[in-house]
């Protein structure tokens, strides 16, 4: 592999005098490896090859005319793919240009023809790059000639046994205007294969030039080639250089983000409205490659500056409001809570969530308008718990199904909108210590024993208020209650204690105090507004007597 | 919230590359509302009118389409009391390859060719399609009275 071949940018300084004119000898251009790289020169004019290659059809290696993007990521001029032919045991969807395949000359894979479109921005970049050319061209010095050898890729010509392979030249054309228009014009003539290299060198009898001369004129052509595509590279949809293009079956392409956002809204193209026929995840779709090379080439700053903002938008930050809301039901700690995404803005905000720490926020809706705090009359409730993705089922169509576990509870502070959805700043709402926790048990039952004392000695005889009674109870004995109901209503087997119900919300946390209101929130048929305020209360023991509370309403409506 | 290159781009075009006959304007403490004039077409009862109208980008512009309303009083089948208008492109058919300035020019056409089989005021579309001509009389009557400078 190791071919003495010029790749750079350096031409030999022109002077040497030729000896003939039929043939001129050549001396071989200087390796550029050992001279200083041109300062300004940019990726493009390094590797001038590469840029070429990319203009250059891989079938019949002429500068593109109608270039067809293929599904298989292949780019193919339309006129060097095979007629279409009938496909072999296909039924479904059977529109005529689906029945018929086209088979890729690059890979071999079978196509539906109606997904061999012509890939519009890359046809309009090609003729605008030939119209940059030819202008070029017109208007460049006649006297500014340099060889070109075509160095054919090894394996192209390789004769059985053969090792030395410098030998495999293929064109060698003395040609004007700098390296780029003079490669251009080489594989304009079908005399420069789309694999091969190019080694270039001085024409001995040449005009006194300084290398620098020969490296403007392609700074030149290369500067109004990238100033002339670079609008037609540009996405139609974020006005950005394209980031990872994806082109649809339509031959239009836009940035691979910027497709699944309309695809959230919508299935048909933004510019042409046929209708998309992909999975809205763009699973399986890959970007097109040929497209993206080129534009790493001809505009690599834009790329990474793009890259850079992009990374920027998919993490808030430190921006204060960086909990994402999503404003439906009411979700509780630990337990699961199933969504259908479907709105547009959430599965946008779905998709950051999966790319990001996957939590987000669950809030109620407001219903009745109620103040909520210092935020006003907010359309959402100020409590919620923050839930993380478990699991999410994609479907084709962009709706998703997901799983998630409450983490935690927050009270909003401050909200905003992003892209259509709410994003908030939150402050984790937690329940005091068990230290805390204790004292308050021991306080409140030993104020409750002094009062059911004295109402006992005042009123003998009659139940305590209601109140009293509570209070008297130990965190345990609530408890205890709570799970004696569960117990009985399944032995009832009351619906909703249903095993269906159990199977989802599992078995009730009868040893964990903590948690076991929300599991019975979570199964029990009531209101989400009353269940809501266990979202508020930091203590087990208030939590436990809400409980309580219901169950008692409960047995009063069954006797 | 970072306002996006995309509506960078278009304020800019619309600043140095103006519509003839049309203009919109960036509020200086909200770049995402614009206030909005449209010349009446020519040959149609508003010429001569300047009509001015508001547009707001939502949030999630441009997945979804700008809002606008003529603030403007103005007698047409498509437009009703409020300023609101009926132009599929503004609702269904709206996509986000197209812009402000691709808006604002299907608004002017709609000027220039009311449609009252699509209407939004109703009792306009009635009067148009009862008797145009007076219509169109009406029209130019509300053109100068509220439409003139
Ligand atoms: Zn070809
Ligand atoms: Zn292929
Ligand atoms: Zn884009
Ligand atoms: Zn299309």
């Amino acid at each position: 592999m190791n071919l003495p071949r010029s790749k750079g940018c350096s031409l030999t300084p022109a002077g040497e005098k030729s000896l003939s004119y039929g043939r001129p000898i050549v001396r071989p251009a200087r390796m550029v490896d050992d001279e200083a790289p041109l300062k300004s020169a940019s990726a493009a004019h390094q590797n001038l090859r590469q840029l070429v290659r990319l203009i250059q059809c891989p079938y019949c290696s002429k500068p593109f005319t109608a270039p067809a993007h293929l599904p298989c990521g292949h780019t193919i001029c339309r006129d060097c793919l095979p007629s279409p032919r009938p496909r072999a045991n296909i039924s479904y969807p059977n529109t005529p240009d689906r029945l018929l395949g086209i088979v890729c000359p690059q890979c071999g894979a079978e196509h539906a023809a109606a997904e061999c479109c012509l890939d519009v921005t890359l046809a309009k970049s090609m003729e605008l790059i030939r119209l940059q050319v030819a202008e070029f061209r017109a208007s460049s010095i006649e006297d500014t000639p340099i060889r070109l050898v075509e160095i054919l890729e090894p394996d192209d010509n390789s004769a059985a046994g053969e090792k030395d392979r410098v030998h495999h030249v293929g064109h060698d054309r003395v040609l004007y205007g700098g390296r780029l228009l003079a490669t251009y014009t080489l594989a304009e003539m079908g005399e420069l294969r789309c694999s091969s290299e190019v080694e270039y060198s001085s024409v001995l009898d040449a005009p006194d030039h300084y290398p620098h001369e020969y490296e403007n004129l392609d700074i030149s052509l290369l500067g109004s080639i990238q100033e002339a595509v670079q609008d037609e590279m540009s996405c139609r949809v974020c006005y950005n250089m394209m980031l990872e293009p994806t082109t649809t079956a339509c031959g239009h392409t836009f940035c691979r983000r910027c497709l699944i956002r309309v695809m959230d809204h919508s299935n048909i193209c933004p510019l042409c409205r046929r209708d998309l026929h992909m999975p809205a995840s763009l699973q399986n779709k890959p970007s097109n490659r040929h497209l993206a090379s080129l534009l790493d080439l001809l505009c690599p700053d834009l790329v990474t500056q793009r890259l850079a903002a992009i990374k920027l938008e998919d993490q808030p930050g430190d921006d204060a409001l960086n909990t994402p809301l999503f404003i439906c039901t009411l979700a509780l700690p630990s337990m699961p809570t199933f969504l259908h995404v479907f709105e547009p803005r959430y599965r946008l905000m779905m998709r950051r969530c999966m790319g990001g720490n996957r939590k987000f926020g669950m809030i109620m809706y407001n219903r009745t308008g109620a103040p909520q705090g210092d935020l006003g009359a907010t359309q959402f409730m100020e409590y919620g718990t923050l839930l993380e993705i478990v699991n999410l089922e994609l479907l084709r169509d962009g709706r998703s199904f997901v799983e998630t576990r409450g983490v935690g509870r927050f009270k909003v502070q401050d909200h905003g909108v992003l892209d259509g959805y709410i994003v908030a700043s939150i402050n984790s709402v937690e329940d005091i210590s068990t230290a805390e926790e204790q004292d308050s048990e021991q306080e409140e039952r030993t104020e409750a024993q002094r009062l059911a004392a004295t109402f006992e000695s005042q009123n003998p005889g009659t139940p305590l208020p209601f109140r009293v009674a509570l209070d008297q109870l130990s965190t345990q004995q609530l408890l205890d209650f709570c799970m004696g109901f569960v117990v009985e209503m399944r032995r009832q087997s009351a619906p909703w204690l249903s095993q269906k119900i159990v199977q989802v919300y599992g078995e009730p946390p009868a040893a964990d105090a903590a948690l076991f209101p929300y599991w019975f929130a979570c199964v029990l048929p009531i209101a989400e507004e009353e269940k809501y305020r266990l979202l508020q209360i930091t203590t087990v023991r208030e939590r436990l007597k809400i409980v309580k509370t219901w169950i008692e309403r409960i047995q009063n409506q069954r006797q | 919230m970072a306002l996006s290159k995309r509506i960078i781009k278009e304020t800019q075009r619309l600043a140095e590359d103006a519509v003839p006959g049309i203009s919109a304007v960036p509020h200086d403490d909200n770049l995402r509302y614009f206030d909005v004039t449209i010349d009446g077409p020519s040959q149609s009862p508003y010429e001569g009118g300047v009509f001015k109208a508001e547009l707001f980008l939502p949030d999630d512009y441009p997945m979804t389409p700008p809002k606008i309303r003529f603030l403007t009083r103005i007698y047409h089948p498509n437009i009703d009391r409020l300023g609101r208008i009926c132009l599929d492109v503004l609702k269904s058919n709206w996509s986000p390859a197209l812009q402000i300035r691709t808006i604002l020019l299907s608004i002017q056409a709609l000027l220039g060719a009311p449609n009252p089989d699509d209407p939004l005021a109703n009792d306009v579309a009635q009067a148009w399609k009862q008797d145009e001509q007076a219509a169109i009389a009406t029209a130019r009557e509300w053109t100068e009275k509220h439409a003139k400078p």
